[in-house]
């Protein structure tokens, strides 16, 4: 009796085995990760992932599957950039792909998106990405804007930026504007609202200089900035804000600089410049800065510093990691309501379409709820950009008021 | 606007002129088109950092110092290698010498991208502080970067027009076989502008990432840059270059601030164009 207890245990235990092994490769979900990888962009959204898969790899996974992410390189080229989402969701076969990086870019790879029915969670601020969500929504329903907010939201962000805060609170009085924006896609998006608020609120743009990928030398811009304008607001991503604050420092230009400047968020850019961002004012995409705004935060930095001995190299570190789990969130949502197949892009657009206003999801930046164009929503209570201010090595939150870390510092020379 | 253009031209027209004077003299020597000088001049830079942050731990201030010092020999050794190595042997043929200086370049330029990412980095301020000239303020940096450039331009045109071994350089671009026949080493003197050029090269990458920075995109700029300073001087007109150089300086500062920065290079190209268009030999001729 015992011997055949033992008998049957065996065949029990090899049958399961013979069962699982095939199938192993099933119990993995492919995540692509798509950004340009030789950048700090990328390199911080790669991280952010595995610290997310290995977190939730080692809670169980998704629904008992664990997540394998698959890294792609659009190399800042759109030809490249297509073939990789391709390659993502055809040859690898990926649930969802995360990322992006540049507007221009996203708008190639977006009809790939469409034409493979491929999950994405986007990181691009144009609002032409989520147009194409509400002009053909069946098409285009899979993109979900989610690391950065949509373009159009810079400018709200900005005009509260210059004038209730630096000119209603600061009393600073700044009424000339000159801007130094990337000449790119997403900033003659973001003007085409800025211009009119601005006006409207009673500033004069006096200078719109436009700076292509790669410009080194600002000093012409600046001088005729420090001529002409009152504050300096550079809108910018493709191009590094650490030349300009250089030779904005060096050449202690006597005029505040104060607005989008995406290499400015990063950790590191206080070495980066030598310290001679002292001063500059810029926005933070939803606390994509490391505070300690809530706790989901301090434990993601926490973790980042320890697996790879640095602060989230850059901005896209947040969103990615959050992207993540909002996806599994969705998945586990789907499953729960008995869904067949949970891992289905078309059912997981409703699902993650349940995370709105009244249902956000809560993430290491705040709550997360989507438009119903699949934007995120913008305000105080949600996900928006903070006014920061770089001093002494450190990045303080100013404004709004009740996430605010310090006060604003004048550098001397201005 | 004449006052910033003035200034602020003068100082990049001075770092214009070291690239382009390298670039000039290598091709009147040797014929050899260098696709691979604006990689030589962001290397300067990217050494002197690397061997920076090693140094300033055994040297501390005197360490960027060294670290320039060092990183203009390097360039200027890399630039014997690639003679000795890959152009040597094909030095007859110019288009093959084109070929693979360009194929040099995107590879230089890719493993750069590989160790140090597509981000731009500065080397960091010699002399701190600025004075106002004609209102404009000036860095010390920018001042040295002029006076340090000039220096060198002119301690080259004293080499060639006073030493022995200036002389052969004359010779050999003037006529390399009645060069051969009075007895110079036509290899060596080769050598030793390649030698020349590149530490040009990489000292001028070395200013000019003081005062801005430089990336791996930097390269490809330069490179349009010495052309249309080459093509607007005489190509191997080193002394039209060397004017030529302020002329690209002026017209850069002049256009940015009345065009905008994007149109920089794009007046560049057209100037390369016209200027092959209207007079070939350059503004200056070519120097036989």
């Amino acid at each position: 009796m015992h011997a055949l207890r033992i008998l049957l245990l065996i065949i029990v235990v090899v049958a399961l085995l013979g069962c699982t092994m095939p199938e192993k490769k099933e119990e993995v979900i492919k995540i692509g990760i798509i950004g340009p990888m030789e950048t700090k962009y990328g390199i911080a959204m790669k991280r952010a992932a595995e610290l997310a898969a290995k977190k939730i790899n080692e809670e169980g996974g998704i629904l008992g599957k664990k997540i394998e992410i698959v890294v792609a390189d659009t190399k800042f080229n759109p030809d490249v950039a297509t073939a990789e989402f391709r390659r993502l969701a055809q040859d690898e076969k990926v649930k969802v792909v995360i990322g992006g990086f540049s507007s221009g870019i996203a708008l190639n790879m977006i009809e790939v998106m469409a034409e493979t029915r491929t999950l994405w969670l986007g990181d691009a601020s144009s609002p032409r990405l989520t147009d194409k969500v509400a002009q053909d929504y069946e098409h285009y329903k899979y993109f979900f804007r989610i690391v950065v907010t949509n373009a159009s939201t810079f400018p709200l962000d900005m005009i509260e930026m210059l004038d209730n805060y630096l000119n209603k609170e600061l009393g600073l009085n700044l009424k000339k504007v000159a801007i130094i924006r990337d000449d790119a896609l997403w900033t003659d998006d973001v003007m085409k609202k800025f211009k009119p608020l601005l006006e409207e609120r009673g500033f004069e743009i006096v200078m719109d200089e436009k700076v292509p990928r790669g410009t080194e030398d600002f000093s012409a811009i600046l001088l005729e900035a420090q001529k002409k304008a009152d504050v300096i607001v550079p809108i910018l991503a493709h191009v590094r804000g650490d030349t300009l604050l250089k030779q904005w420092h060096d050449m202690k230009i006597k005029k505040l600089i104060a607005g989008h400047d995406l290499s400015a968020i990063d950790p590191d850019f206080w070495n980066a410049t030598d310290g001679k961002c002292f001063g500059e004012i810029y926005l933070a995409d939803g606390g994509a800065v490391p505070t300690p705004i809530n706790e989901k935060m301090v434990e993601f930095i926490n973790m980042y510093e320890r697996e790879f001995g640095t602060l989230p190299e850059a901005y896209s570190a947040y969103g990615v990691y959050d992207a993540v789990f909002i996806y599994k969130a969705a998945v586990e949502m789907a499953s729960k309501d008995g869904v067949k197949d949970p891992f289905d892009p078309d059912v997981l657009v409703k699902y993650l379409e349940k995370f709105n206003e009244s249902n956000p999801f809560e993430s290491t930046r705040g709550k997360i709820a989507f438009t119903k164009n699949h934007d995120l929503l913008w305000g105080d209570e949600f996900i928006r950009n903070y006014v920061c201010q770089w001093q002494e090595g450190k990045q303080v939150i100013l404004y709004p008021k009740n996430k605010a870390t310090g006060e604003f510092v004048k550098p001397e020379w201005l | 606007m004449i006052a910033e253009v003035l200034v602020l031209g003068t100082v990049v027209g001075g770092i214009w002129a070291l690239v382009a004077s390298g670039f000039s003299l290598i091709f009147g020597v040797a014929r050899i088109l260098n696709f691979a000088h604006g990689v030589l001049f962001i290397l300067g830079a990217y050494f002197t950092i690397s061997l920076n942050s090693v140094l300033s731990n055994f040297f501390g201030k005197l360490s960027l110092v060294l670290s320039i010092f060092l990183s203009i020999l390097l360039v200027g050794f890399i630039g014997l290698l690639i003679y000795w190595i890959l152009l040597a042997p094909i030095k007859e043929y110019e288009i093959m010498i084109m070929l693979i200086t360009l194929a040099l370049a995107l590879l230089v330029n890719e493993l750069i991208l590989l160790t140090f990412k597509d981000i731009s980095i500065s080397v960091p301020t010699l002399i701190p502080g600025k004075v106002e000239i004609l209102g404009i303020p000036l860095t010390y940096t920018r001042i040295f970067a002029l006076l340090s450039a000039l220096s060198l331009l002119i301690a080259l045109e004293l080499f060639i027009r006073k030493t022995r071994i200036g002389k052969s350089i004359l010779a050999v671009s003037q006529d390399k076989e009645a060069a051969m026949l009075i007895g110079i080493n036509v290899d060596r003197i080769y050598s030793l502008s390649m030698f020349i050029s590149a530490v040009f090269a990489a000292f001028g990458g070395i200013l000019y990432a003081q005062i801005y920075a430089v990336n791996p995109e930097t390269a490809l700029r330069v490179l349009i840059y010495a052309f249309a300073i080459v093509i607007l001087g005489g190509l191997g007109n080193v002394r039209g270059s060397i004017f030529a150089a302020f002329i690209i300086g002026y017209l850069q500062v002049l256009t940015s601030l009345t065009l905008g920065a994007r149109w920089i290079e794009i007046v560049a190209m057209v100037i390369i164009i016209l200027i092959l268009i209207i007079r070939p030999k350059g503004l200056f001729g070519v120097e036989t």
